[in-house]
């Protein structure tokens, strides 16, 4: 184990390095350019058996990470907003083929270059699980479990772990670095299911072409294998604490201060870390409000905010993205999520961060003063913009 | 270059799996069958949208129909990553994979020289949705896109020049063939298969519902798109050393190529000699070459 002080896309380029990735692709876009630079150097080193391919655009990088993930090579590629975008239809071919890529998403909108997360929101279709982290640490901590996830047999799905282009991407934290020796017997070497080598391959899947078979049946069997990502998160989330000695609540989401607390505030991201700051001041005030970030948005976390709900009184849920038209997607999750309930708490729904605006801790500290103040029966807007 | 072979050293072991579901007389179907015949059984075959001429053994891997190149370049690097070399990266895509939709992934594939080997049946148009112009598509030639009308006369440029573009990439070996030409072509497939690095062969492949001509008359049409001139067969190496693998003292006149082709049939006299000159001016210039042994463009 060992300290560095490094940028978000060092950590990134550092869970590359320690989970021995075979083949990474990536084409540089800010903010996740330096990645590319990072695995460049990584490759002239050769300290370990990786191949990284320059690609000529993002499209690519994605098609070479599914191709050399279904020959059965432990895989990375990473982008940022229009990037992510442009590589839309072969992710599609990746979650359906469950090949157990691993994609870093540098959060950045698509006005303007600062980040939000309207790029990982807008591939909620592709079939892959998607995560939101906040802190340099935590980017290395969840690619190296998103590895263990997605190659689990159970599983099989591609992951994106997203996290803020510049704030995290750019800056630089103190970060612990794993063992290798630890990460090694922690995260065992991928193995392909099934396998596409001539000598190994099943002889039934070579006629395989148009129809025959129910055509839904695909998708509810795809549907059903990323909701078990939410035990076998939890699971691997137990077991990386054992080995690690660090754990992000429960994997799908991590509570802060929400022992003595009346109401939510539900973020994801870098800005959640702004809003623990907002949390410890109102609570030296008396104010009952703590936080839940929300990690993982696809498989969503409908049970453990079922569970929040029967204890709380408010939610405030600030959502980093929009849907025009249709509104804050992880908004629009939790209030189906506590649909069935019998007494369902009172929400608040923020638009925040868009764009890459800031938002600061008295921004949050406003957020849980409106939540207080209507569960109390006071008067405040659905909606706010922050 | 390839070495030359007679019809017995065609192998007898059959790739593809009868019956396809091709149409009757497809020449991307006995492409297909030439192909992986030389090929043999250790491939990984990569097929994006395109006619599904053939099912061959093999297994096979797909993706995007812009995604052949990189889709290759995965497969390759996954391969050596695993230690298993032995296995090859094999393409068979159509002419919009590779000239038009999936040209910047091949181009990307072609100037990293990745280890992969690209076979296109060319059809000349985008048959497997119905006959639409493509960049493979010859001048004058009538589609469902380029249609004959007072304001048309099909389509209006020349097909694209994808053997000479991918030899520009400098890569070992791009190379054409004709299903017209098999020991030609099964030559070709022996020679690129053991090489290491990006190899193209672009197989011309007669269409009978989109060119419209009598599907016993496949191999014909082949056969005359060479001696015309029209589809010359030839093969370049580093983007640099040219040879010429049909060379007759005297090309026939392209009319013998185009009039048995109703895509053709609307050709006046004046745009079947625009053809003509086109041709030979191509050809004396590939002849040049040729005779030097270099590419003179």
């Amino acid at each position: 184990m060992s300290y560095e002080v490094m940028v978000g896309n060092k950590a990134a380029a550092t869970a590359v390095k320690l989970a021995k990735v075979q083949v990474a692709s990536a084409f540089p876009i800010t903010p996740q350019t330096t990645i590319t630079q990072y695995l460049s150097e990584m490759y002239a080193e050769g300290s370990w058996d990786f191949d990284f391919v320059n690609v000529e655009g993002e499209l690519s990088s994605q098609v070479v990470v599914q191709a050399a993930s279904r020959v059965g090579a432990r895989t990375f590629t990473c982008t940022s907003g229009p990037g992510l975008l442009y590589m839309h239809h072969p992710m599609q071919g990746t979650g359906s083929g469950r090949l157990p890529v691993v994609m870093a998403v540098v959060h950045r909108g698509y006005k303007g270059m600062q980040p939000d997360h309207s790029d990982l929101m807008s591939q909620q279709w592709t079939g892959w699980g998607h995560q939101y982290v906040e802190h340099a640490q935590e980017v290395l901590d969840s690619l190296l479990m998103a590895y263990k996830v997605a190659e689990d047999p159970r599983i099989r799905i591609p992951i994106a772990v997203g996290y803020d282009g510049y704030v995290l991407s750019y800056t630089a934290e103190p970060v612990e670095i794993p063992d290798q020796a630890l990460v090694d017997s922690w995260l065992p070497p991928n193995k392909p299911i099934p396998s596409i080598l001539p000598d190994e391959v099943d002889p039934s899947t070579f006629a395989r072409g148009w129809g025959g078979g129910d055509p839904q049946m695909p998708w509810k069997i795809h549907h059903e294998a990323i909701l078990k990502i939410e035990d076998v998160l939890k699971e691997t989330m137990d077991s990386f604490e054992k080995t690690f000695g660090r754990r992000y609540g429960n994997g799908m989401i991590e509570t802060y201060m929400m022992d003595d607390a009346e109401c939510a505030i539900v973020a994801m991201g870098t800005i959640a870390g702004t809003c623990k700051a907002a949390v410890e001041k109102m609570q030296k005030e008396g104010k009952k409000v703590g936080l839940i970030k929300l990690r993982s948005f696809i498989p969503f976390p409908y049970n453990d905010f079922k569970e929040w709900a029967k204890k709380l009184d408010g939610f405030a849920i600030v959502d980093r993205s929009i849907c025009p038209g249709k509104g804050g997607p992880a908004f629009g999750k939790i209030r189906d999520a506590l649909y069935d309930m019998e007494e369902r708490p009172k929400l608040l729904q923020f638009h925040a961060g868009l764009g890459g605006k800031e938002v600061r801790t008295h921004d949050f500290e406003m957020i849980g003063d409106k939540i207080l103040n209507y569960v109390k029966g006071g008067k405040e807007d659905q909606i706010t913009w922050v | 270059m390839s070495e030359r072979i007679t019809r017995p050293q065609i192998p007898m072991s059959e790739m593809t799996i009868t019956p396809g579901s091709a149409c009757q007389g497809c020449g991307a179907a006995l492409a297909a069958r030439l192909a992986f015949k030389a090929l043999g059984p250790n491939v990984i075959r990569h097929g994006i949208p395109c006619c599904p001429d053939s099912v061959t053994k093999t297994p096979r891997a797909g993706s995007v129909f812009e995604g052949g190149g990189a889709m290759l370049t995965g497969t390759s690097r996954a391969l050596k990553a695993l230690g298993r070399t032995d296995v090859k990266a094999v393409a068979f895509f159509g002419d919009g994979g590779t000239y038009d939709i999936g040209f910047q992934g091949l181009s990307g594939a072609a100037e990293r020289n990745e280890n992969v080997f690209v076979i296109t049946k060319d059809n000349e148009a985008y048959m497997n949705t119905g006959n639409q112009r493509s960049s493979a598509t010859p001048k004058y030639s009538r589609t469902s896109t380029t249609p004959i009308g007072p304001k048309s006369r099909g389509k209006d440029t020349p097909k694209k020049n994808i053997p000479f573009i991918f030899a520009a990439h400098y890569v070992p070996y791009v190379a054409t063939a004709s299903v017209g030409y098999p020991e030609d072509l099964i030559a070709k497939v022996n020679y690129a298969k053991d090489i290491e690095g990006f190899k193209m062969l672009i197989i011309q492949a007669p269409c009978p519902v989109g060119w419209r001509f009598d599907p016993a008359k496949t191999i014909e049409i082949a056969r005359s798109g060479v001696q015309t001139g029209v589809w010359p067969l030839m093969e370049i190496e580093h983007g640099e050393t040219f040879k010429l693998n049909y060379k007759p003292k005297e090309l026939k006149p392209v009319s013998e190529y185009l009039k048995p082709q109703a895509r053709f049939r609307h050709m006046t006299d004046a745009e079947v000699s625009d053809v003509q000159e086109f041709t030979t001016n191509r050809w004396e210039s590939l002849v040049k070459s040729d005779e030097s042994g270099r590419i003179i463009i």
